[in-house]
């Protein structure tokens, strides 16, 4: 155990070193005080797994519960008038609700926790899920509260981490829970309350997950279903990393800490040194297995569990560890030169060199805006700039924050993003303006005040009426439509179904919405959907996908059911429809030319970095594209573009 | 000569746990080891079947040296161990337990499950064992288990058997039958190696006898050359006085009462019955083990429901099954001590060290250091650690469920003495046994269960062997 | 009433459910689609049944499945035949598999955390690798292996329900599947009668592989391109639908024939919902709600079976 402290010790430290030397602006007083306040939810979270990890149990419901907090408490703020204290208060309950059915399956009828929790995982963000609709969100909070989001939470943290320290190392409810890891049944005959004692770890764990989706929604200044997730596999791994024994009986909270630290140093460090963030979870997944096996390469007879004694390490040992941290320092810096190398960005940015533009996609694995990127590299070549292209891999709000904080610190000259959510990132990209660099948005916009420039390829309204239009004019006027959405949350999605709903109520009486169903931006998903849709609503003559993974999933499943009387319209890129277009299936799509958003982008936030592009200015000059026309603080790059069999050839994204 | 080892030396990390040890098997002999906890005997065994490779030394089968030896390559050979921990699967039939143990070839063997369901049976009529093939093995008394063990290896056609602590959870009756499947295989030619604690057993079954002391063979006798008090003697290197140092102790007022037993402070109750009667199903009833039971205590109506009750109320229990539920093993021997008695918020390392100093001298025990896990101790050193935890909680009644099991004969007599001193100082113990001597030795009154209900209680002076057992077996002539 | 008992009853009142209010589920075609869309998760599952049974638990598949599907895809575009695509996905799923066995086989990493950080690496490597690229212009060979539709719905049909069958059967009468359960039953036990659980353990893994790799197979070719994030949530599907389905998540008890059913039930409910009218909203809390009542309702009637008196 001692062992893994010191070996993750070293690695911290080797991590610091490297960073400090290739990322910008690493080791500042600013820097750390941002990692500190981003990793506070994910702490929370470690801080009560490692006293369920160290009974022998586990639980993966943590981060749905969080999510299920966020919106009782935004429901209980916003529609019932709730103070943001009270509500609070509630959304702890709530946590404290959730960890006791936990408590119930596992301490009392002692199921298995992995199985257990599985089902909470599902159940408690499905419960979210269900209450918002998927849709709904809250925002707007107090100042005060989100003030409190920008720092306070340490606080929080702080607490935390003292409480969870005193209750496991010196308390006689930790000496029982570790027994209780060890041994089961061998704590019962002690006369440990076992059931009791579990039954603590698990509540403790649902208050946990409370008090961080209280922090998230200050943080981040947004409460929805979808708040921590992903955080749970996240915060286990930080656990396991610091030492914790996943079958129980061995753990330390001074190693969680050090497992946390390490995690969000490899994170941070990796963004200032302008890697993409695919490596830093590749890498995350390399330190937990070496860890564990260097540990046990090494593993001799152990030392009791639970000692009071000093550190005894051995010369050989010492030397042992030495080169392993010597090793595993070569190895993360020989990886950075090599990704180096094989990534078009630059790590450090001399004052008064090459203007570097930082651009964010929502997500960066989406088809979607992997042609955008096309687009802007092509500028950024053009024009001379670095382009850093950098974003979340998954739809996570609260990445798109610490990516722009950590541009802020590297300095960038200017930042272009593709807002996920528009509250959470508002307070960031205010700060950037607020330190002199430009902030432009694109394809999706943030808080008007918190940015330059809207590089708008067309209005959520625009592209709304466009798709409701063209769905109308391929039903003639009448008949029934479904509508194949990306997740049931994603903002853009139900800012277009919101007009399309419009439009369908305005101009088309005869017209029918049978059903919306989700495609989890899964094309498979989107498949099995349509199948069914046409099953149950044999009606709908028209299937409208618009998530890109949808327009494909559900032409193929019209084509495979032999329907020629069914249609598919949407938005999706001309190469995912084409072979649907060519076969008669897909009628046409709606889109824009996302390689010139991309493009567009570039050149505006260049203009933007140089000062050519300031307040009241008309127009801008953007390469090939020529004049690009800006109205108020919009750069337009037109209206939606319908493509269909006659020109879809003509395109290659 | 149909087994032997000659030479053998085996240590761990500097520590010999096995020095020039030396065993003869002949064929169709049932040979005893005895020895201390700790004398290297299951090092031996372990070394037999493969499970070890020993540091120096020899192992011949039929005068064939045994190169290369393993777990797979002894039961190729035909040398099965039977432990006293059943080592069946848990999850799988009867049938296939024992089938797993004898049959050969590759991963892609198909099976035959009628065959299998045959052979089993067959087997188990041959030990008279009246259970079903296809029954689950954890829906198995201990027991039971055993007896599918004993099948198991039958089927194995082993050559040599080697059996440690067999009777150990068996009743009067089934040992007896053991003692005939034994004398029936000895017969057949088979060489037995036959480990156990209790003496009086090997003089009805033993052929010869070899005894183990720090690792070395002080010497091999037969059966009929030697008596206890010279086993006893070889094997601990002194002359042990009395096993059972029972004094007789004032008896003072009522500890606790319940349904169908008294306890008395100062007094020593034993407890009787065949496994299976019910007596630790009583004990942890008692503690609050399962569901509740309401106790009078000093004229008090109390209702037990939980262990903690059970401490509140002056009431320990030292549980049968050291590794599971007697200790925690990983724990060292200070935070195994002081686990009963967390009765404040914080912990309190120094004092908590301090007890366990204390109870270290008192009970005599030898740890490497108090750092180490108690895995690491000796049987009868974690049982005075087992026992170290209770009085640490100043009980009025200590409940005792198989002080002595699988214990040497030293640690043993600790034991005892350190009862008797308990009682001495005022406190009633109820002691579970199945080893009629330690019962009738070390008790004021015997309390016999049969079925789980308490047939009698007989006080010391009227209690024989004969008595104990009939009532035990629930037959009227008692 | 044993777990593969109650949710077979779960999925009888669900289909009777539907019965009643859609009879339209019963039409032979979304009969047809609603099983062929059960095909990958129930491949999965049938190895996952071993991986539990044995005592460990994998959740990489679905990370897996993903990299499995592209490198078939792109096998495809390379202008590989196609039976040598299916063999290779399936060995590229083998060597995931091997990596997995490895780690915990040989460097003692547990089961979860080693699958864990496989399922981030394997993930965020494709993506970093594909830029969330998908495999486009495949040959006309690889949709329905260019038999057609109907002939290559057969085909896959028939691929899986061989498989199940094959693989039921050894599982009972093959000796190396015995010693699966004989390993999650009891691993020392088992090292004692000379079974090597290393091997098991390995094998088990890359068994999974395999699985993982041939669901990738026979779920690509229903489409003519490929998509750059497929299984995303695969290996949940697959635990809850063995565990559903009567498994013991510590090992050494679990039949295919209860996986059958724990994948039936949960990949009816997505269909059921929509069918009867319920809000998509509301799936992942019914599932939850399936896989908690499956397990509790278990346990609360062995505690009662326990309880009303029973000595020793």
């Amino acid at each position: 155990m001692r062992r893994q402290s010191f070996l993750l010790g070293g690695l911290l430290l080797a991590e610091i070193i490297i960073f400090s030397l290739i990322g910008t602006n690493f080791l500042t007083a600013a820097n750390g005080f941002e990692m500190a306040r981003s990793s506070v939810e994910l702490g929370l979270l470690a801080l009560s797994l490692t006293a369920v990890i160290v009974t022998g149990g586990i639980d993966l419901s943590v981060g749905s519960m969080m999510g299920l907090c966020a919106v009782v408490f935004g429901f209980l703020w916003k529609d019932f008038g709730f103070s943001v204290w009270a509500a609070a208060a509630v959304a702890i309950v709530i946590g404290l609700a959730g960890g006791a059915l936990n408590a119930l399956a596992i301490a009392w009828l002692e199921l298995p926790p992995l199985i257990v929790t599985l089902g909470t995982y599902s159940l408690f963000r499905g419960l979210a899920e269900g209450l918002t609709g998927g849709v709904q969100y809250f925002s707007g909070f107090p100042a005060a509260f989100l003030d409190f989001g920008s720092g306070g939470q340490i606080a929080v943290f702080g607490v935390a981490i003292l409480f969870f320290g005193v209750l496991l190392h010196t308390t006689t409810i930790g000496r029982g829970l570790y027994a209780i890891g060890c041994s089961q049944s061998g704590a019962r005959y002690a006369g440990i309350p076992v059931a009791r004692r579990l039954s603590l770890v698990y509540l403790l764990s649902g208050l946990s997950a409370a008090i961080a989706a209280v922090v998230y929604v200050a943080h981040i200044g947004q409460a929805k279903s979808d708040a921590g997730t992903g955080y749970e596999l996240m915060a286990i791994t930080a656990v396991v990393l610091g030492g914790t024994s996943i079958f129980g009986g061995r753990g330390t909270i001074g190693g969680t800490l050090l497992g946390l630290a390490t995690i969000a140093v490899l994170q941070n460090g990796l963004r200032l040194a302008a890697l993409p963030s695919e490596v830093s979870g590749i890498l995350t997944g390399v330190l937990l297995i070496g860890s564990i096996a260097i540990d046990r390469l090494m593993a001799r007879p152990r030392k009791a569990s639970v000692t009071n004694e000093e550190l005894d390490v051995k010369n050989s040992q010492v030397a042992v560890l030495s080169a392993v941290i010597l090793a595993g320092a070569l190895i993360v810096a020989g990886s950075n030169w090599w990704l180096v190398r094989s990534v078009r960005v630059v790590g450090a940015k001399p004052a008064g060199a090459k203007i570097t533009i930082g651009m964010m996609p929502k997500t960066k694995g989406d088809p979607y805006f992997v042609s955008c990127k096309l687009g802007a590299e092509e500028a950024a070549r053009e024009l001379g700039v670095d382009l850093i292209w950098d974003g979340p891999t998954e739809m996570d709000p609260a990445k798109q924050n610490e990516v722009v904080e950590g541009w802020i610190t590297k300095g960038v000259s200017a930042i272009a993003v593709s807002v996920s959510n528009e509250a959470s990132i508002s307070t960031v990209l205010r700060k950037a303006r607020a330190r002199g660099i430009p902030v432009l948005t694109w394809d999706a916009d943030a808080a008007p005040d918190a940015r330059d420039f809207f590089v708008n390829q067309a209005t959520p309204q625009g592209i709304g009426y466009t798709l409701m239009d063209e769905t109308a004019r391929i039903l003639g006027g009448k008949g029934e439509f479904a509508i194949v959405t990306g997740t049931l949350s994603a903002a853009n999605q139900n800012e277009w179904i919101k007009y399309i709903k419009q439009r369908l109520a305005e101009k088309y009486p005869e017209i029918h919405l049978a059903v919306i169903r989700p495609s989890d931006d899964d094309r498979d998903k989107a498949f099995a959907e349509t199948q069914t849709i046409l099953k149950v609503y044999p009606k709908v003559r028209v299937v409208m996908g618009i998530a890109t993974p949808a327009v494909p999933g559900a032409a193929e499943a019209v084509k495979q059911s032999g329907r020629k009387d069914v249609k598919v319209t949407g938005l999706t890129l001309p190469s995912l429809a084409k072979p649907y277009v060519h076969g008669g299936t897909v009628e046409s799509i709606v889109l824009w030319d996302t390689g010139n958003l991309g493009y567009l982008t570039v050149y505006a936030a260049d203009a933007a970095a140089k000062g050519t592009l300031k307040a009241g200015v008309k127009e801008i000059v953007a390469g090939r594209l020529g004049k690009i026309e800006i109205a108020g603080q919009q750069v337009l790059l037109g209206a939606p573009f319908i493509f269909n069999a006659s020109n879809i050839d003509r395109f290659n994204f | 000569m149909l087994l032997e080892a000659r030479g053998i030396r085996k240590s761990y990390g500097g520590v010999a746990a096995l020095r020039q040890a030396s065993l003869e098997l002949r064929v169709g002999e049932v040979h005893a080891i005895v020895g201390e906890n700790g004398a290297g005997k299951s090092t031996l065994i372990k070394i037999l079947t493969g499970a070890v490779i020993a540091d120096e030394g020899e192992i011949r089968l039929d005068g064939v040296p045994v190169v290369g030896h393993s777990p797979l390559k002894a039961r190729s050979l035909g040398i099965v161990a039977i432990y006293q921990q059943p080592a069946l699967f848990p999850d799988l039939t009867v049938a296939e337990n024992i089938a797993l143990a004898s049959e050969t070839g590759g991963a892609w063997r198909i099976l035959d499950w009628k065959k299998r369901r045959l052979e089993a049976r067959e087997v188990l009529d041959q030990i008279g064992a009246r259970i079903d093939p296809e029954c689950a093995v954890s829906r198995l008394s201990m027991a039971e288990q055993q007896l599918v063990e004993i099948a198991r290896a039958l089927r194995a056609k082993a050559k040599v058997l080697i059996l440690d602590e067999p009777t150990a959870s068996l009743t009067e009756q089934e040992a007896l039958r053991l003692f005939e499947i034994i004398r029936d295989l000895r017969g057949r030619g088979v060489g037995l190696v036959y480990i156990s604690h209790r003496l009086d057993e090997l003089f009805q079954i033993a052929d010869r006898v070899t005894v183990l002391r720090d690792g070395t063979v002080i010497g091999t006798e037969e059966m009929a050359s030697i008596d206890r008090a010279k086993m006893i003697r070889m094997m601990v290197g002194r002359e042990l006085s009395s096993v059972f140092p029972k004094v007789d102790v004032p008896i003072g007022e009522i500890a606790l009462e319940t349904e169908g037993l008294t306890l008395r402070c100062g007094e020593i109750v034993g407890m009787a019955g065949m496994v299976g009667s019910g007596r630790t199903e009583f004990a942890e009833e008692l503690f609050g083990l399962r569901g509740g039971r309401t106790v009078q205590i000093r004229g008090r109506e109390c209702h037990i429901n939980s262990p903690s009750r059970a401490i509140e109320l002056g009431i320990a229990y030292v549980p049968e099954d050291r590794r599971r539920n007697g200790l925690i093993m990983e724990m060292a021997i200070p935070a195994n001590v002081g686990l009963a008695s967390l009765k404040k918020l914080f912990l309190s390392p120094k004092a908590e060290r301090a007890v366990a100093e204390d109870y270290r001298t008192r009970l005599q025990v030898k740890a490497g250091s108090m750092t180490d896990p108690v895995k690491t101790l000796s049987g009868g050193n974690q049982q005075k650690v087992s026992l170290a935890r209770w009085l640490a909680t100043n009980p009025k009644v200590l409940i005792l469920d198989e002080p002595t099991q699988g214990i040497d004969v030293g640690a043993k007599a600790e034991i005892h003495q350190q009862m008797c001193e308990l009682a001495k100082a005022g406190m009633a113990i109820l002691m579970i046994s199945s080893e009629l001597p330690e019962v009738l030795g070390m008790s004021d009154r015997i309390a016999v269960m049969h079925e789980g209900k308490i047939v009698r209680v007989v006080p010391r002076s009227e209690a024989t062997q004969e008595i104990i057992l009939a009532l035990a077996i629930g037959s009227r002539a008692a | 009433m044993t777990r593969e008992r109650s949710a077979l009853a779960a999925w009888i009142v669900l289909l009777a459910l539907l019965a009643v209010l859609a009879p339209a589920f019963f039409a032979f075609g979304n009969l047809r689609d609603v099983v062929l869309s059960m095909v990958p998760v129930l491949v999965v599952a049938i190895g996952m049944t071993f991986v539990i049974v044995s005592g460990q638990i994998d959740i990489s598949i679905g990370s897996q499945f993903a990299v499995c599907s592209i490198a078939a895809g792109l096998m495809a575009v390379a202008g590989l035949p196609m039976v040598f695509v299916a063999l290779g996905t399936c060995v590229l799923g083998i060597a995931f598999g091997l990596i997995n066995g490895a780690l915990v086989s040989w460097l003692g990493v547990p089961s979860i955390v080693a699958t864990l950080a496989m399922m981030v690496a394997a993930r965020e490597g494709l993506r970093l690798g594909t830029g969330g690229a998908w495999v486009q212009n495949l040959p006309s060979t690889f949709q329905w292996l260019g038999l057609g539709q109907g002939a290559g719905q057969f085909v896959i049909l028939l691929v899986a329900a061989v498989l199940f069958g094959v693989v039921a059967w050894a599982a009972r009468n093959v000796a190396g599947a015995r010693a699966v359960y004989a390993t999650g039953s009891d691993a020392e036990a088992a090292r004692l009668s000379g079974i090597d659980t290393r091997m098991v353990t390995l094998a088990v893994f890359a068994g999974m592989g395999a699985m993982a790799g041939l669901a990738a197979v026979l779920n690509a070719i229903r489409f003519s391109d490929v998509q750059s994030n497929a299984g995303v949530g695969l290996e949940l599907k697959a635990i809850a639908a063995v565990v559903v389905g009567g498994a013991s998540i510590t090992g050494g008890r679990g039949t295919l024939v209860g996986t059958l059913i724990g994948v039936a039930l949960l990949g009816s409910i997505g269909p059921a919902l929509t069918f009867l009218g319920i809000s998509p909203y509301w799936e992942k809390a019914i599932q939850g709600g399936i896989i908690l009542t499956a397990v509790m309702g278990e346990a609360i009637a062995a505690r009662r079976s326990r309880l009303s008196g029973r000595h020793a």
